[in-house]
């Protein structure tokens, strides 16, 4: 178990004694916090099972069964009493307590990565549950404690402890794992860290091709996993009369690894022509550390009084990533497209990490109550994030890289971009700050009619500037992948100067994103009887992007609710809304202040106009002109009076005003269970879902022949750069089918539970073309212009069963099983279980399983305490 | 498994709910008694139930008022709990209180079943110097009418199927105490338009969850209720930690009513992601827009068939806005692929992330395109 972080004890621990508590009424403010909302694991996602365990006499004497939702959803039959003893003759406390500990065996694939993404499975004991809980009735005073563990990666302990309507205080530690791979093959040493090199037997820069592969075929098979590991403490109460205050701290250790990646350049425009060194480039799939520290602290104060509601909350955040940077080893020779040999080899490369970074915002919100049960809200936010890493060096790179043909001078000497006095500044400066205000007014001045309005306004003002510029050498830009672009290609190093690279267009400054949105909502409901009520709302929302393809974007929307109570016994909810979006005029490429096309000294190469940046018809989905209809029916029917039938209906269509881009979205689906509970010794359920969604997008293959030659310059769709018979679509189908049942029944000497779920999941990629000049090989051209990827699919099936039995009173086994199995496609990573290297890529991540098959067995000794 | 067409399945749900239709009609046919059913006990009149029931035992106004910390009371005959007083019910608007005794004296295992529960702890506390006191009336109304005449419908405040209480009284009821707070937002949520009340999430009658008075075992459930389509999301290939058990859907929503339409927690939809993806916070020197504008725009939180939540697959995600001069605008097709004749690491396993890794942005002053 890892250690506490002393100073997030230490402050709590501050805030604990030094919280002053008057007995007064309170309520807890967890739903406002984000997170640890839930204590479960892959045994008992609940965290709660071992406890449910309807009580015979179910829950009331006047009428059998139990009652229903309002909305007409069965209660489920309470659980027998915990069975409160107490403490000690003549104690006002009393306590309950249930201990489930047991051993668990795993047999089959149990390192397939579906069946352990977020479960850290073990053959061995494990604690299903603790519970514990204290009561005084006389001060209301508790304590409560839950806890398990599957493994040290897996556990969570929580313990609560206050006095009803007066104060809580809350503590918890808790290890959730996630595995995201358990197929790879890292080929260098020093996974894990910052600095990845290669393996005996490969020469950094000058590799070949087979002993790559033979690395790879030799490296050991390894997991990519990580680990959040999480702390809190939070205190909350009444302080004086009506004030409630709350504060917390919670703190995050999250360790492991991630797949990464690696840039050295296109490898896909250079294959091999035969040398054992390969063809040009390099991709290369690592991976990068995880080693994160989040600290985060919430304060809030609140008024509840007659009339008014005071509401102020405070949230800071402090990311800190111990790992500022990924060093990686190049084993492939990256050379100059012109037939010389390259200046340097190109060993390294390098990524920066995270950067830490400090978050703050201040909420304040006020209500009062209005007349015609009115109530009028106002609330405000302020918020930052900051962040001023040390930047790295442009390039981590010694000697020279580049290369020297004739004119063609493009020598990199590293020494003039490997050092921080290669920077325009040393730290990043960077920051963000976020402004809400939001005023609702809403009335019902009679029970048949209501009304209200809202205006909000948000936003987020972008102040990070960072200027591409090195004083060492006086030019502008960055030296790219590693200066391996700038090794291959003649032109492309990423700098601009007003010599040799004075028709170079590289970026040369960071583009302050952000926005501000304002959106005004007018909406009424009114019943037109008792068991009806229609709702209208008027939505317009006034979106101003910075530094986007638009400068404006206006969205309407209309949405119409029906909710019913009136078909038999059944509750209807229904609704349909529609959206239509526009906005100003679109500029494809907005981004010409933040290259060297627009610094003075930029010369067009041999006259010709800049290529150009996009096709004109692009419209990013984000940005474009939509037209969006949804539509919802969830029914709740209650079927007799021991049963429901629950279904959803849904449909979603998207259509896009864009020649190129995404064009159009839809999903259609339907869910509908059967809940049954004919008494508190049987429950049983049955559920089935499907749902198919489409997605089309268009694209149009430049005519790379004239890149830097006339014509390029043209952003024209249909003109000579972005020819129509370079145009595409992809069209991507999914289904998905979901399907479960549950049965439980307690036969009075056992008890038996039951379980299946089921999900499928296929995708079909298609796609068509206007010629072969959309594809990079037109050589895989078919006559018709048309074709399909292999079927995506993913398939997981879990049958389990259960059976409980007294042995001794207070004491009970639990004898369980589960049957797991699953299939999985995905084409990214077809081939990839023959060789992880193709020439000049490497990839570590050979896939999720194909197919796979675990059995859990498992047996609990349940005591109560 | 072979995939059942999606009209066949369509047509299979509807023909379940008809026959779920039938079964039912068929169930409340025979539930139906011959004749009316008599009020009361049989033999019984309300009268006689009236003497027969105990006597009301109030006074806790009394010890409030005694309490100087505490602002004097008078608007209702008990508060059983410090904030809590009697909610008057509209249509039994002559009733008065007649104390838990009372009620407890027929509605005995409800009392049993609820004394389990947070919730009447918390009353049983409140009350502990003065005794038992209304405790069941501070959420139901005033009892007299109901004692009088139990079948009387309305003559309580009922918070379940069929009750004829308006939801906009059951809620009232419940933010007589817990307004405030967390439901700050009530009003005007999508949850409150769409008329549902406190009672369809929470029981507080019995204990049926860890914490928070659940109307199921636990928050999931009691979510997917309505939003089935959502919580099987979850069952797909990339999900966040739901069916784990490790994530709630409150741990991002607060079903309660925010500033947001989907019910977040915080100002906006990034804001609620960073909470656990701090490291995406930023800002960095170089961002990617719609990174910094929606994490919507390329994740589905609730659940993917691509990898890490993906709403489409790599790298036609990219190719949606990544039109640029060379290599983004190719089509890719299968001989691309990693058994094809002309494999494309455009393609390939993690496709444009294997070079843009720092896709969320990039703080290397060499990253504007997020490769370092």
């Amino acid at each position: 178990m890892r250690a506490f972080n002393p100073i997030s004890v230490a402050v709590l621990l501050g805030l604990c004694v030094g919280w002053s508590v008057v007995a007064a009424a309170s309520d807890t403010s967890g739903t406002m916090r984000v997170g640890d909302m839930q204590y479960g694991n892959g045994l008992d996602p609940r965290g709660w099972t071992p406890l449910v365990d309807p009580d015979a006499d179910g829950m009331s004497w006047l009428h059998a069964g139990t009652l229903r939702t309002p909305s007409g959803a069965l209660y489920p039959y309470p659980n027998a009493p915990l069975g409160d003893k107490p403490l000690a003759p003549g104690s006002d406390w009393t306590y309950w307590g249930l201990l489930q500990l047991g051993y668990i065996h795993l047999n089959g694939d149990r390192n397939a990565e579906f069946f352990r993404q977020y479960t850290d499975w073990k053959n061995g004991a494990a604690l299903g549950l603790l519970a514990v809980g204290l009561n005084n009735t006389k001060t209301g005073s508790y304590v409560e404690f839950r806890g398990s563990r599957i493994s040290s990666d897996d556990q969570y302990y929580r313990l609560r402890a206050g006095r009803y309507g007066s104060y809580r205080v809350e503590a918890f530690y808790r290890d959730i794992p996630h595995t995201v791979s358990t197929a790879a093959y890292p080929l260098w040493n020093g996974v894990g860290g910052t600095n990845l090199t290669l393996p005996a037997g490969l020469t950094p820069g000058d590799s070949t091709v087979a002993a790559v592969q033979q690395a790879s075929r030799d490296a050991a098979r390894r997991e990519i996993k990580l680990t959040r590991t999480r702390t809190g403490l939070s205190v909350e109460g009444g302080l004086y009369r009506n004030w409630v205050g709350f504060a917390s701290i919670t703190n995050e250790e999250r360790n492991g690894d991630r797949l990464w990646g690696g840039p050295m350049f296109f490898n896909f425009a250079f294959p091999s022509t035969g040398s054992p060194y390969g063809g040009n480039g390099g991709v290369l799939e690592t991976v990068r550390p995880i080693d994160f520290t989040t600290t985060d602290v919430n304060l809030g104060l609140r008024n509840v009084g007659k009339l008014w509601h005071f509401n102020a909350l405070y949230t800071g955040s402090f990311f800190r990533d111990h790992k500022d940077y990924l060093n990686y080893q190049n084993p492939f020779l990256v050379s100059p497209v012109v037939g010389v040999p390259a200046a340097g080899l190109v060993t390294n490369g390098q990524f920066s990490l995270e950067p830490d970074n400090d978050y703050h915002n201040l909420r304040l919100e006020l209500s009062r109550e209005l007349t015609w049960r009115g109530e009028l809200s106002l609330a405000a936010a302020y918020g930052t994030m900051r962040q001023d890493d040390d930047l790295l060096p442009p390039v981590n790179c010694t000697g020279t890289l580049g290369f020297s043909a004739g004119p063609l001078q493009q020598l990199i000497p590293c020494a003039d971009w490997n050092t921080s006095a290669a920077l325009s500044k040393t730290s990043a400066n960077a920051r963000i700050d976020t402004h809400l205000l939001d005023a609702k007014v809403s009335f019902h001045p009679t029970n048949a009619f209501a009304w209200h309005a809202d205006l909000r306004y948000y936003q987020e003002d972008n102040k990070t500037r960072y200027l591409s510029y090195n004083p060492i050498t006086g030019q502008y830009g960055y030296i790219s992948e590693n200066g391996s672009q700038g090794t291959v290609v003649p032109g492309e190093v990423g700098i601009f100067d007003n010599g040799y690279y004075n028709t170079s267009n590289v970026q040369i400054a960071s583009i302050p994103f952000g926005y501000q949105d304002t959106l005004f909502e007018l909406g009424t409901d009114w019943n037109p009887s008792r068991s009806n009520t229609l709702g209208l709302t008027y939505t317009y929302d006034h979106d101003q992007p910075k530094h986007r393809e638009r400068s404006r974007l206006d969205e309407q929307r209309i949405k119409l609710t029906w909710s019913n109570r009136a078909v038999g016994r059944a509750t209807l909810r229904a609704s349909f809304e529609y959206g239509d979006r526009d906005g100003g005029k679109y500029n494809y490429d907005p981004y010409l202040a933040y290259y060297s096309a627009s610094l003075p000294g930029y010369v067009p190469a041999d006259g010709i106009a800049p290529t150009a940046f996009t096709v004109d018809a692009m419209r990013k989905y984000d940005m474009s002109d939509r037209k969006e209809a949804k539509a919802k029916l969830i029914v709740l029917y209650p079927l007799g009076e021991t049963s429901t039938l629950t279904s959803t209906f849904y449909g979603t269509r998207d259509h896009y005003d864009a020649p190129v881009g995404r064009q159009n979205t839809s999903t259609t689906g339907f869910t509908a269970s059967w809940d049954w509970q004919p008494g508190p010794q049987t429950t049983g359920s049955a559920y089935i879902g499907v749902e198919s969604t489409h997605l089309k997008l268009a694209n149009v293959a430049d005519n790379e022949a004239l890149v830097d030659e006339p014509g390029g310059e043209n952003a024209d769709l249909g003109g000579p750069f972005y020819p129509l018979e370079n145009y595409w679509h992809d069209l991507d189908n999914e289904r998905d089918y979901n399907a479960g049942i549950t049965f439980a029944h307690d036969f009075g000497r056992v008890r038996l539970d039951l379980g299946w779920n089921y999900t499928q999941s296929l995708s079909k990629m298609n796609y068509d073309y206007a010629s072969p000049g959309a594809l990079t090989h037109p050589e895989a051209a078919t006559p018709d212009g048309v074709g399909a990827f292999p079927n995506n699919h993913y398939r997981s099936s879990t049958f389990n069963a259960g059976l409980t039995f007294p042995v001794v009173r207070n004491v009970s086994v639990r004898l369980f099983g589960s049957y797991q199995s699953g299939s999985f496609l995905d084409w990214h990573y077809l081939g990839f279980d023959d060789t992880l290297v193709y020439d000049h890529r490497i990839y570590t991540d050979e896939g999720p399983q194909l197919h796979y098959s675990v059995t859990t067995l498992g047996v609990m000794l349940n005591v109560k305490l | 498994m072979r995939a059942l067409p999606l009209s066949f399945a369509v047509a299979l749900s509807l023909l379940l709910a008809m026959g779920g239709l039938l079964l039912a009609s068929r169930s409340a046919q025979a539930q139906q008694p011959s004749s009316p059913p008599a009020s009361g006990s049989a033999g019984l009149t309300q009268s006689d139930i009236a003497r027969m029931l105990p006597a009301t035992d109030m006074g806790a106004d009394a010890a409030r008022n005694a309490d100087p910390h505490l602002r004097p009371v008078n608007d209702s005959p008990a508060t059983p709990f410090d904030a809590a007083s009697i909610p008057a019910n509209p249509l039994a608007p002559e009733a008065q209180a007649v104390g838990a005794k009372t009620c407890i004296a027929c509605h005995a295992l409800e009392n049993v079943q609820a004394s389990h529960t947070l919730h009447v702890a918390s009353f049983r506390v409140g009350t502990a110097r003065t005794g038992p006191q209304a405790a069941c009336e501070a959420c139901h109304g005033p009892g007299s009418e109901h004692a009088k005449n139990p079948t009387a419908r309305g003559s309580i405040i009922g918070f379940t199927h069929g009750a004829d209480t308006a939801p906009e009284t059951q809620t009232t009821v419940c933010l007589g105490c817990h307004a405030g707070g967390a439901r700050q937002h009530w009003l005007g949520s999508v949850h409150q338009e769409r008329g549902l009340s406190c009672s369809d999430c929470h029981n507080p009658m019995a204990r049926m969850s860890p914490e928070g008075v659940l109307a199921k075992p636990s928050i999931n459930e009691v979510c997917a209720t309505c939003h089935q389509d959502i919580l099987a999301k979850f069952n797909r290939r990339s999900h966040m930690p739901l069916p784990e058990g490790q994530m709630a859907c409150t741990d991002c929503h607060n079903p309660h009513g925010t500033l947001t339409r989907p019910l977040l927690k915080t100002d906006t939809v990034n804001e609620t992601c960073y909470t656990c993806h701090a490291e995406k916070r930023g800002p960095f020197l170089f961002e990617h827009a719609p990174v910094r504008e929606n994490c919507l725009n390329c994740h589905d939180p609730h659940g993917s068939n691509q990898q890490t939540l993906l709403v489409a697959p790599l790298p036609m995600l990219c190719q949606q806005c990544h039109t640029m001069t060379r290599h983004p605008n190719d089509l890719q097709v299968p001989t691309n692929l990693g058994t094809g004749p002309t494999p494309d690491e455009r393609l390939m396993g993690r496709s444009c992330l294997t070079c843009h890794a720092n896709v969320h942005g990039s703080n290397n002053p060499s990253g504007s395109r997020f490769h370092k």
